[in-house]
């Protein structure tokens, strides 16, 4: 589904990611953990095509396509969702009116009819009951007074509206109680499938309890310099990054 | 190039007098006056952020009746009570739909008004700069709208102002709103016009009795090469209420003052505006509100954006006179800036001579919020579309106040025509 070959980033004329290679298939869940400041969410915000971010070399490939040549909104309209670490306030614009946009968007994208408000609000409350969300909190202008948890409850909702193929998962878990780190790693789970793939983005092992990964990556200085199976994760929480790697 | 002496206009003062005879000491007062004012200058503080030299090297003459049919949009809202029509500032009777508003209140010509009630001429506004007295000097036509006591008019009464083939001509229209005690109505004014470059200044005063209501929607939308001057008075008494918004979406350049006088304990006023300017276009409101007794309030909300080489200026002046305890004034202006070429200027004005009162003010000026774009986009929105949505909420604040579902998605309408014109235009710039 997703495949990155040598790629390289710079953020200001800085490099941040130097030399990625990292390939990623329908069905499974891959890890990619790392510290602060390794490039997680430089690769994640790149991927869905955040513009400050320059590709100085490599490619990454979207089902078969050239994901780099896609605007954001595109790149939506393919199937890829990116959940985000700070979650955007955005006061006078309602989360509903948002949401009702965004997959009226990527249905127009796709060729699709626009869904009528009626079937949207079914949907809608519905996702927004697994995921135990109050249904006030869609009437609210989109992040706007909402605590760390539920900002990321409500990227989760929209991950469900959207039903993305790849869904990239940046930092989902941080800032979360374990009460709604249960709720959220419900949401990725209900979304893996065999034909959606999930990258989750973390800096902690607590996530992958809940959430199974099928692979592992270690990311430091801008590459991923080791991969493995899940036990790779409570290796780095047991040694720490530098002994792993 | 030369400016125009203002004692050149007195040949169509002349001209008027003679239509409005009675009319020579009201008019040729107000010439004089403007004579002495002279054009606002740089020196005019009010004036500072309005490059009036169109205003002031030309010579404009009276309009003249139209020679094409005017294209009569329609109304704004469906559920108008009455609907005046003024082509080339000349009132149109077969244009205008009066409903039963003649029976609610009562409407009259500006030229009946003057000629019947020369002694209430006085009380007619003759301003206090040059625009406003050239106004008086040279008005032509206008509504004078008096709404008995205790009358209330639920549904909005639409004056609408076409200006055609009307190059280098004047328009000097007056309105006169009149409030008896506890009355209430909501007055929409719209401008629109062709591509010639004429010039609009037209003058609003409004009385609003004890606990009478005045809502004025001001939708300014003249053809693109039009000047646009204007000034609204209102005096507003005890327990009553002037709540203004004001639309500025036209001409080349559009200047409007609003002047508020709360006269008497409990009087209020909300002054809210969005302005939006494109490209060589300049949109300049001017405030003052005059808290001048005890327990008055007042609020002022404007929102407004600039394009490139566009420009957007909010003054703000409030006055709290001497021993007006207790008085509550809020004053927010917030301006976007689509890039370094905009310009967009702000000046709130405080002058308190009472020592109990909470009065705030704030100005910002900024761009569309680049990572509320990304988030969006990053949820399938097309970039155009998430600049809409940000427009509009952005602006919503400033429409909080227009009462009428239909007109505010009128208003909601044209912000989202003009953002994407705007992107159209950019995409075939790139």
């Amino acid at each position: 589904m997703l495949k990155i070959n040598d790629l390289h980033i710079s953020v200001d004329g800085t490099e941040i990611i130097k030399g990625l290679d990292l390939e990623v298939k329908a069905g499974e869940v891959h890890a990619v953990m790392g510290l602060n400041g390794a490039g997680k969410s430089t690769l994640a915000n790149t991927i869905a095509g955040r513009d400050d971010y320059e590709v100085t070399k490599g490619s990454v490939s979207y089902f078969g396509k050239d994901l780099l040549e896609l605007d954001p909104h595109e790149r939506v309209g393919e199937g890829i969702f990116l959940g985000f670490q700070y979650p955007v306030e955005i006061p006078g614009v309602s989360n509903l009116n948002f949401m009702r946009t965004a997959i009226n968007s990527v249905r127009k994208y796709n060729g699709e009819e626009a869904m009528s408000a009626a079937e949207f609000m079914k949907l809608v409350r519905s996702k927004a009951a697994a995921l135990k969300m109050d249904p006030e909190m869609l009437k609210r202008f989109v992040n706007v007074g909402f605590s760390g948890g539920e900002k990321k409850r409500n990227e989760m909702v929209q991950m469900a509206l959207l039903d993305p193929k790849l869904a990239i998962l940046d930092e989902t878990d941080s800032g979360l109680d374990i009460d709604a780190l249960k709720i959220v790693a419900e949401g990725i789970n209900a979304q893996r499938r065999d034909d959606t793939a999930i990258l989750l983005i973390t800096h902690y092992q607590r996530l992958l309890d809940y959430v199974q990964p099928d692979v592992v990556h270690v990311m430091i200085d801008g590459k991923i310099v080791k991969s493995g199976g899940k036990n790779l994760a409570l290796e780095l929480e047991e040694k720490g990054y530098a002994a792993v790697a | 190039m030369e400016v125009t002496s203002l004692k050149s206009y007195e040949d169509q003062v002349w001209e008027l007098i003679g239509l409005m005879p009675g009319t020579e000491g009201l008019r040729m007062r107000a010439l004089k006056a403007a004579n002495e004012y002279d054009w606002p200058g740089k020196q005019d503080e009010k004036w500072r952020y309005s490059d009036i030299r169109a205003l002031k090297n030309n010579m404009f003459e009276q309009t003249r009746p139209a020679i094409d049919a005017p294209n009569v949009p329609a109304p704004l809202s469906a559920e108008n009570s009455a609907r005046l029509v003024f082509i080339n500032g000349r009132y149109s009777e077969d244009l205008s739909d009066m409903g039963d508003l003649w029976q609610a209140a009562q409407v009259r010509p500006l030229a009946n008004h003057l000629m019947s009630n020369m002694d209430r001429a006085d009380e007619l506004v003759r301003g206090k700069d040059a625009t406003a007295c050239l106004n008086t000097a040279l008005m032509r036509d206008g509504m004078v709208l008096s709404v008995p006591a205790g009358v209330e008019i639920d549904d909005p009464v639409e004056i609408l102002h076409i200006t055609i083939n009307g190059e280098n001509a004047g328009c000097h229209m007056r309105h006169v709103i009149e409030l008896g005690e506890g009355a209430s109505i909501t007055v929409i004014e719209r401008f629109i016009g062709d591509r010639g470059s004429y010039w609009t200044n037209s003058v609003l005063q409004a009385r609003v009795s004890e606990s009478a209501k005045f809502s004025h929607i001001r939708l300014q939308e003249e053809g693109a090469d039009a000047l646009h001057t204007a000034k609204v008075f209102a005096n507003v008494d005890a327990d009553a209420n002037y709540t203004a918004t004001n639309i500025n979406l036209g001409g080349a350049l559009s200047r409007l003052e609003v002047n508020v006088r709360l006269m008497t304990d409990g009087a209020s006023a909300t002054v809210d505006g969005v302005a939006l300017a494109a490209t060589e276009q300049s949109h300049d409101t001017y405030t003052q509100v005059e808290h001048l007794m005890p327990a008055t309030t007042s609020d002022q909300l404007f929102r407004t954006i600039a394009d490139s080489r566009g420009k957007t200026s909010f003054q703000g002046k409030v006055v709290v006179a001497k021993d007006a305890q207790k008085v509550e004034a809020n004053q927010s202006f917030k301006a976007l800036t689509f890039d370094k070429t905009a310009e967009a200027n702000a000046k709130p004005e405080l002058e308190i001579l009472a020592d109990d009162v909470k009065c705030s003010h704030g100005a910002t000026v900024g761009q569309l919020d680049e990572k509320a774009i990304f988030y969006l986009t990053s949820r399938g929105i097309d970039p155009a579309t998430a600049r809409q949505m940000l427009v509009e909420a952005f602006t919503a604040d400033a429409l909080k106040a227009v009462g009428f579902e239909d007109v505010k998605q009128e208003i909601l309408t044209r912000i989202s025509d003009w953002m994407a014109a705007r992107a159209n235009k950019v995409s075939t710039e790139e």
